[in-house]
């Protein structure tokens, strides 16, 4: 091995760490919970604060909770409660909705996760 | 005969040259085709066996000996593969020219210059570093790619330190003969 031999060694094996520094870092926490109520009722939710609140939809009323910078269906007047097992949601671009009572959290921040999600 | 026309000569004349790009093309080649039937875990990574030809040209021959029988190499190798045109000769070429042109520069270094090891490593980390930003700009212009980037390189850097001992062991035994 001569010396630019080590120099090229020494290269990529400090390249390496920072590629996976850079690109696998922890996803980005959300900070604010965008609240849609049907198609043209929107509200913003800051995840500062903890709190619970209830939001009225067709069908009835949905409680949400906000907790240490996460966020959930508490309940919802549906019948497959599949927003409630979505469970806390966290990272920027999670999502979670209950459809019959057209009410859907998405979190927001500056970078997203995910362009879409689809089911 | 009519006098105006002219018998064509079709000789043309080769060289030493020429034979030997010839003959390390073949073996080039057949590495080439070899290693396209191995499986691949992960799409984008394969060994790059056949560089390691590339690599022992250079020390051997020089620099442009080297840079024919790695575009020649791409070029037939694709051709009968199949995949000449297509994308993946696209990813094949530009990772073969970013090759050449590392080396380039490698074997231009002052002092004692590279060894196999830092070749190799140089080849196949200028070779991935290229088709990935080709893949991303023509192929897959989504962000998501930059995930798979710290893989890629780590297997780059692996594979060519593995083809760098290869062409350690080639050429310690081609310099006893």
């Amino acid at each position: 091995m001569t010396r630019a031999d080590y120099i090229v060694v020494i290269f990529a094996f400090i390249m390496l760490p920072y590629l996976y520094m850079k690109y696998w870092q922890a996803p980005v926490q959300g900070e604010t919970a965008q609240i849609l109520i049907g198609t043209d009722k929107k509200m913003e939710v800051s995840l500062d604060t903890d709190r619970q609140f209830s939001v009225e939809g067709p069908l009835g009323t949905s409680l949400i909770e906000v907790h240490e910078g996460k966020v959930r269906f508490v309940d919802s007047p549906c019948r497959g409660k599949q927003c409630v097992h979505s469970g806390w949601l966290q990272q920027t671009g999670d999502f979670a909705a209950c459809l019959p009572n057209h009410i859907s959290v998405a979190i927001l921040g500056h970078d997203h996760v995910y362009d879409a999600i689809n089911f | 005969m009519n006098p105006d026309t002219k018998q064509i000569n079709l000789t043309f004349d080769t060289t030493r040259e020429d034979y030997r790009i010839a003959w390390l093309t073949a073996l080039a080649i057949s590495i080439h085709i070899i290693e396209s039937a191995l499986p691949s875990p992960l799409p984008g990574v394969k060994p790059g066996l056949a560089n390691v030809i590339t690599i022992v040209v250079l020390l051997m021959y020089g620099w442009p000996t080297a840079a024919w029988v790695a575009m020649l190499r791409v070029t037939v190798g694709s051709l009968i593969i199949g995949t000449f045109l297509t994308p993946t000769f696209v990813l094949s070429l530009s990772g073969a020219i970013a090759t050449i042109m590392a080396l380039g520069i490698g074997s231009r270094l002052p002092g004692r210059g590279l060894g196999p090891i830092g070749y190799c490593l140089v080849a196949s980390m200028a070779h991935m570093a290229t088709q990935f930003i080709v893949a991303y700009t023509l192929f897959i212009p989504h962000d998501g790619l930059f995930k798979l980037l710290p893989v890629l390189m780590t297997a780059s850097v692996v594979f060519g330190i593995v083809s760098g001992l290869i062409v350690n062991a080639m050429m310690s035994r081609l310099r006893v003969e």
